[in-house]
Parts: structure tokens; C-alpha cells; sequence
């Protein structure tokens, strides 16, 4: 399984990275200031220039995917979700594509039994397991924002209250590290155990995941196993929130690990299948209005023919018509 | 009016009942435990349980094993130097007092909501 160890050993050498270099060659400057400025330039650049040149390409043609009453006569209710018309409908249907995942809840699997008799079935744990990790890395990203401020914004400090809800452990234990970890595992998993998906897998699957379990485990560690202290952490980053690139002070070594990962995943972004992001609110098949009935879209790259009717060849040609004794519809 | 039999032997039993209720009522008369006597070396606010850095990192590790072992097991804490510490947040308090601020600057600058407060009360409540 080439496939799999390699995106693993990629993730094991690039934490080794940070660690040598700030624990022997003190690289702190590089991997502190340097490397995350210089990354999220490339993600930003990167993300904005993916996403121009997607939405410059012309969609000359309506091709949203319904499976809905269409809009039709004034006592047929249109289903306005599954076949949008307007605007407002195709913005709650990307929406509920974004924040619920509304595709993925139908999936469905397919087996083939004795008989042979091809059944399909439900299968919701994808869709579980895809919500969980995005939301919880969600909230884990906002939560983030306290090291970013020096006064908390309400809704981080609302999140963070909510996930430390149970009150476990000291420092709190987040609930929200708990299921990404679950949900990391599961993505994984599931690309493993069938071996129809762990055909179609590629390394470039495996990759993010594994880095993310490596962020997220060295965050845990910094928080709840080996700790480190976070005064430096939080001056070195409310000294690069003031725009002034200075080193402030020590920074225990596990920090600038999961730093590295997150600006290594950072610069990955723009050129992965992480763009699914961005590509997610241009998808055609969702964003688009099924209205091919009430509006004419043309092709905006049909070349401009002159079309000429029947009834200006006639008037053209009608001597010649007559000669040959060809009928005409005006004499 | 007349009072039959059976509302009499029913008064007397509720009578009978109250009276019961009082005599066997359970008292909170708590047995007398003595007090562990912990020999505690005076306080030498010299040196704390454990180098700058390790506590600025772990402190809330230690606290937190004080709070969890403190109460069932009254042996004290023996740190690395050998000395000997009552489990105690008065231990901590005992020098880190002279500062109101001492925990709640730190922790209010990193955003950190430690729930020591909760129980006890903050130094910065103390009149």
C-alpha cells in the first residue's frame, strides 16, 4: 500500500522538519515569521487566482441537476430547493449543499447479491462523518481566534464556552477535538476497508487527512500531554497581528511543528482537492436556475450567423424559382 | 356529629406516624473526624515546587492533581528537590498571594478560563 504510507511518511518527514530546524539549526525566525506570511500570501493568491479562473469561464448552458417539481403553472407548487428558479432559491440550495452536505445525505451503496440481485441501500455515514469534520474544524479554526486578539471576539468566546461544555479535565477538554479525531479516523477507515474505494484512492486522499490528524495531534499535545507555554505563543502572534516581524521570545518546539503543518496544509490548499472549498459554490449542477422554459440563455460563444428566413430566399431567388418551375408560396 | 371508631384509630395512627417521624428522624450528627496533621515546613517563598518554565507550562497539571488527590490522600507532595508541600491551593496562595493579580493577569491575557474559581474563592474576591 504505497498509496497509503507514502502521504505518511510525507507527514512524519515534514513534522521532523520544524523540529530539527528549531530545536538544532534555531531557524525560529524562518519557521515563526517567514514560512507563515509566506504561505498565506499563497493561499490567499493561490485561492483568488483558482477561483477567477473559474468564474470567468462562461456556463453557456443551464445544466442544474433537479429532481423536483419544476416552476410551472400557479397551482403547482414548485419545488424550490430541488428545482430553483430564483436567485433566492439557488442561494438556499448551495447553501444547504455547504453547510449540510443535502448531496451526500442521499447517497446510497449499491451491493450485488446472489441471484444476482443488485440492491441499493441508504448509507448515511459519510454524510456523519463528512459533517462532523468540517464542522468541528470549523469551530476549531474560530476558536482559534482567541490567540489573535487580545480581547476575545463574543462569538469565539461563545463557541469556546459551548465546546468546553462538559467541563473534563484541566485544562478543559474541547468536545470539538474529540470528533475530529473520530471523524479523521472514520475518513480514513472508510477508504481502507472497501476495497472499491481503496482502488479509486489516491495518495493525494490520504495526504490532507493525515495532515490534519498530525495538526490536530500536536495541537492535543501542546494543550492536554506535553504542554507548552502559551504567553509566547500568544505575544509572538499578537506581534505578527501588529504588523511588526519580530521574534519575541521562546516558543516551546511542538508549537512551531503544528505551525509548520498548518502553513504546509495552507500552501497545499490552492493546488489540491482542497479547492473543493472555493469550487463548492460554483458547482453548476447546484448553483445554476432551472429556467430554460421562461428565459432564452445563448451560447456566449456562438459566432454571429446571419440567418436568412424562407421567406427572404424566396424573395431573392423567386425568378429563378419560377424558371426552373419550382413552387412558390407568393407569386 | 358523630365520630366513628374508624376515624379515631386512623387520627391515632397519623398521631402515632408524626410522633415516629420526630423520634427516628436521622440527625446530622457527623462523626468527629480529627483533622490530618500534615507536617508543614515553613513557608520559603525562595523557591517554588518547581522550576519557572516547568510551572509556567504545568501548572495546571499539579493543580489539578492536588484537587483530585488532596482530599483522599493526605500524604503530602514531594517534589523533585525533596521537599514537602501540603496539597493545598493555600500552598500556592501562601506566596503567590502577595500579588492579587498573579493568576488572573496572566491567564485573562491568554484568554484562559480556568475553573479553580469556581469552588474557591479568587484572590481577587478575598476582602
Amino acid at each position: 500500500m504505497k498509496k497509503v504510507w507514502l502521504p505518511l511518511l510525507m507527514t512524519g518527514i515534514l513534522c521532523l522538519i520544524p523540529y530539527v530546524g528549531v530545536q538544532y539549526g534555531g531557524l525560529g525566525y524562518l519557521f515563526a515569521i517567514i514560512i507563515p506570511c509566506a504561505s498565506l500570501v499563497i493561499l490567499i493568491a493561490g485561492f483568488a487566482i483558482r477561483m477567477v479562473n473559474w468564474l470567468i469561464r462562461p456556463v453557456p448552458f443551464r445544466i442544474p441537476t433537479t429532481c423536483g417539481q419544476e416552476k410551472s403553472l400557479d397551482w403547482i407548487r414548485q419545488d424550490k430547493l430541488e428545482s430553483p428558479s430564483r436567485l433566492s432559491h439557488v442561494v438556499g440550495r448551495v447553501l444547504g449543499e455547504v453547510l449540510f452536505f443535502r448531496s451526500l445525505f442521499r447517497n446510497t451503496k449499491a451491493e450485488l447479491y446472489a441471484g444476482p440481485k443488485l440492491v441499493y441501500g441508504s448509507t448515511k455515514w459519510l454524510w456523519l462523518g463528512g459533517m462532523v469534520f468540517h464542522w468541528s474544524l470549523l469551530v476549531i479554526v474560530l476558536r482559534h481566534s482567541k490567540f489573535f486578539f487580545s480581547t476575545v471576539p463574543p462569538f469565539a468566546d461563545f463557541l469556546d464556552n459551548a465546546d468546553r461544555f462538559f467541563d473534563i479535565t484541566l485544562p478543559a477538554f474541547y468536545m470539538t477535538d474529540a470528533l475530529v479525531l473520530a471523524a479523521i479516523s472514520f475518513l480514513v477507515v472508510r477508504r481502507l476497508r472497501d476495497l472499491k474505494l481503496r482502488l479509486i484512492s489516491l495518495p493525494t486522499d490520504f495526504f490532507p487527512l493525515f495532515l490534519i490528524l498530525a495538526i490536530v495531534l500536536a495541537g492535543m499535545s501542546m494543550r492536554y500531554v506535553t504542554k507548552i507555554n502559551v504567553l509566547p505563543v500568544h505575544d509572538q502572534i499578537l506581534t505578527l497581528m501588529d504588523h511588526s516581524f519580530i521574534l519575541s521570545g521562546e516558543i516551546g518546539v511542538l508549537f512551531y511543528v503544528h505551525l509548520f503543518l498548518v502553513c504546509v496544509l495552507a500552501i497545499y490548499f490552492p493546488f489540491s482537492k482542497l479547492m473543493h472549498a472555493g469550487g463548492i459554490f460554483l458547482s453548476p449542477t447546484r448553483n445554476l436556475c432551472n429556467n430554460s422554459r421562461e428565459k432564452r440563455h445563448s451560447n456566449p460563444w456562438n459566432p454571429d450567423i446571419k440567418f436568412k428566413s424562407y421567406t427572404e430566399y424566396e424573395d431573392a431567388f423567386r425568378d429563378k424559382m419560377k424558371k426552373a418551375g419550382l413552387p412558390v408560396e407568393k407569386e | 356529629m358523630k365520630i366513628t371508631t374508624r376515624e379515631v384509630v386512623f387520627g391515632l395512627l397519623i398521631l402515632v406516624a408524626l410522633v415516629a417521624l420526630r423520634v427516628f428522624w436521622p440527625t446530622v450528627k457527623a462523626e468527629k473526624i480529627p483533622s490530618p496533621t500534615v507536617k508543614v515546613t515553613a513557608i520559603d517563598s525562595t523557591a517554588c515546587i518547581a522550576p519557572t518554565e516547568y510551572m509556567r507550562s504545568h501548572h495546571m497539571q499539579l493543580l489539578n492533581e492536588w484537587r483530585n488527590t488532596g482530599a483522599r490522600d493526605n500524604r503530602p507532595y514531594v517534589n523533585a528537590a525533596g521537599k514537602k508541600f501540603q496539597k493545598s491551593l493555600d500552598t500556592c496562595l501562601g506566596c503567590h498571594s502577595n500579588n492579587t493579580y498573579f493568576c488572573i493577569s496572566c491567564h485573562q491575557y491568554a484568554n484562559a478560563k480556568p475553573n479553580c474559581w469556581n469552588c474557591h474563592l479568587s484572590p481577587l474576591d478575598k476582602p
